[in-house]
């Protein structure tokens, strides 16, 4: 039986690395992908649409309030 | 760095090579055999196989945003503005949604990761979390609203609110079953060509097709330029491109195992579902248009456009137009409540995948379910304004877009994680005028809101 079973996982594993490239296995994506470091450009944008969000939510939820209200 | 195998997992080694080997990447492997060996024909047989086995994430992604609210907003739109400048403004919302659903195939077939994993590894936890808090919130509007769709459309035939929404997570549950991404995919996907439902029910309203030509030409009769025509303006873009797609059809293609290889397909199958899932959109307007001009479809629900349509398209066609409705609010409700799952598991660095069994993949599944049960469970509360949610959902995925599309392009041209195919220029262009649009449509909506009058001297013109 144990035979069996190791028989098993060595088929499965020929196929595992046959198939799937290196970076798909799941133990190969513990590793995290490098930190990037945000441009000044990239940062005051992704700022602009957050104050954007938040400012449009509110007139969103408002609105829908005065609506059911 | 030794591998180290974890619950559930196999130590193998393969030619003095220590793998850890899953049973996530066992199944993955099985569906990636029949992928390479399908690849190795070069008949038409093999390749229309190919495209079977390649096809999924892309029509699900699609067919589940005509979810409970989309078709709500398509109905309405028919029964507001009839046919007219809307048709080719569908057309064109679901060109932009192809614009960015290509990105994520792209970005997930290279990087093997899911859209959350990335933004928070690539970007930082401050950044991650702003977009973990958008997507949490949107899903779980949206999945409010797909109850309350499938409540409505099972009403129709007199099927009580607990029992529908008894139903809906029973088929939302059996499609787990399976614990196989491939046959979730398969068996989602058979739920969601249902969503082609209105189609036919479109023909029985009997469109006039010279006016429909006319319409997706021309785009004319324009509507009036009021505060209504931007609030379905938006509600109808926000049909069609959410931040719940982004974050789906990413980790579904991650899922699925796709690789560079298979980014064209992955570009037909997302081409393929934006295409069937606009015909399902026209058909919708078309099949209410005939109520222009007769009713105020202001905030009606599913069963309220059914139960107005029955004089005229009959009571069988009026029973279909329901049941479309339920099919979308349960398909839409499967895709919400995993791409919650997916995003979840990729941030909390637990196993999330559709290969899971439950005792592997006990965190992936409880999101899963606990999301869809809290939803349903608000549905069935007596005397929630629950007309409150419906009313926002689309307008907050359009307003949310702008923000996760450029974490989207930033990802996507990011040549050190894209290797050889990040982004081309012309997808780059194209994502570009979307944000544009879509931050240009969040601010006149906000401006009508604020000032209500701003627009009047448009109306006059």
């Amino acid at each position: 039986m144990k035979h069996e079973e190791e028989h098993t996982s060595f088929a499965e594993a020929s196929l595992v690395l046959e198939t799937l490239e290196h970076d798909q296995l799941v133990a190969a994506k513990r590793e995290p992908v490098a930190r990037r470091q945000l441009q000044g450009g990239e940062l005051a944008l992704l700022w602009g649409l957050r104050l954007y969000l938040v400012f449009m939510m509110a007139v969103v939820f408002w609105q829908a309030w005065l609506a059911v209200k | 760095m030794k591998a180290e195998p974890q619950a559930g997992q196999k130590l193998v080694v393969l030619a003095d090579e220590e793998v850890v080997v899953t049973h996530e990447d066992i199944d993955r492997a099985h569906d990636r055999a029949r992928v390479s060996a399908a690849r190795s024909g070069h008949t038409l047989r093999s390749r229309a196989w190919l495209l079977w086995l390649l096809i999924g994430p892309g029509i699900l992604v699609m067919l589940g945003e005509n979810d409970g609210p989309s078709m709500l907003s398509y109905a309405a739109t028919g029964a507001k503005f009839g046919v007219g400048f809307f048709l080719p403004f569908v057309v064109l919302t679901f060109g932009m949604a192809f614009v960015v659903q290509e990105m994520t195939v792209r970005l997930g077939a290279a990087t093997h990761r899911g859209h959350a994993e990335l933004i928070f590894e690539r970007f930082g936890p401050f950044w991650g979390w702003f977009s973990m808090i958008d997507l949490g919130i949107g899903n779980f509007l949206t999945l409010i609203t797909e109850f309350i769709a499938i409540r409505a459309g099972l009403g129709f035939f007199g099927v009580p609110p607990w029992a529908a929404i008894l139903l809906a997570l029973g088929v939302l549950y059996s499609a787990l079953l399976s614990h196989r991404y491939w046959t979730w995919e398969r068996v989602t996907l058979a739920a969601a060509a249902f969503n082609l439902i209105f189609i036919p029910v479109a023909l029985m309203a009997h469109p006039h097709w010279g006016a429909v030509g006319h319409a997706l030409v021309r785009w004319k009769p324009l509507p009036p330029f009021s505060n209504d025509t931007l609030m379905i303006v938006l509600s109808d873009i926000g049909a069609t491109v959410t931040p719940w797609m982004l974050f789906f059809q990413q980790s579904a293609t991650v899922d699925k195992g796709m690789t560079t290889k298979d980014i064209r397909f992955g570009r037909i199958d997302t081409l393929l579902g934006a295409a069937l899932a606009a015909a399902a959109a026209l058909g919708t307007i078309l099949a209410t248009a005939p109520l222009f001009g007769h009713i105020s479809a202001g905030n009606f629900e599913a069963a309220q456009f059914a139960q107005a349509l029955q004089p005229l398209i009959g009571r069988f066609g009026a029973s279909l137009f329901a049941l479309g409705m339920v099919e979308a609010g349960i398909v839409a409700s499967i895709t919400i409540s995993t791409s919650s799952a997916y995003a979840f598991g990729e941030v909390a660095q637990r196993p999330h995948s559709l290969n899971l069994p439950v005792n592997q993949g006990k965190s992936f599944y409880a999101v899963l379910g606990l999301c869809a049960a809290a939803a349903a469970g608000i549905v069935l509360i007596p005397d929630l304004p629950l007309v409150f949610v419906v009313l926002v959902v689309n307008v907050v995925a359009v307003l949310a877009m702008p923000p996760a599309l450029v974490f989207l392009y930033l990802l996507v041209n990011d040549r050190e994680i894209m290797g050889e195919v990040p982004s081309p220029r012309w997808a780059n262009v194209l994502a570009t005028l979307v944000v544009v649009l879509l931050t240009g449509a969040g601010i006149l909506y906000g401006i009508s809101v604020v000032a209500p009058n701003a627009f009047a001297w448009l109306g006059r013109l």
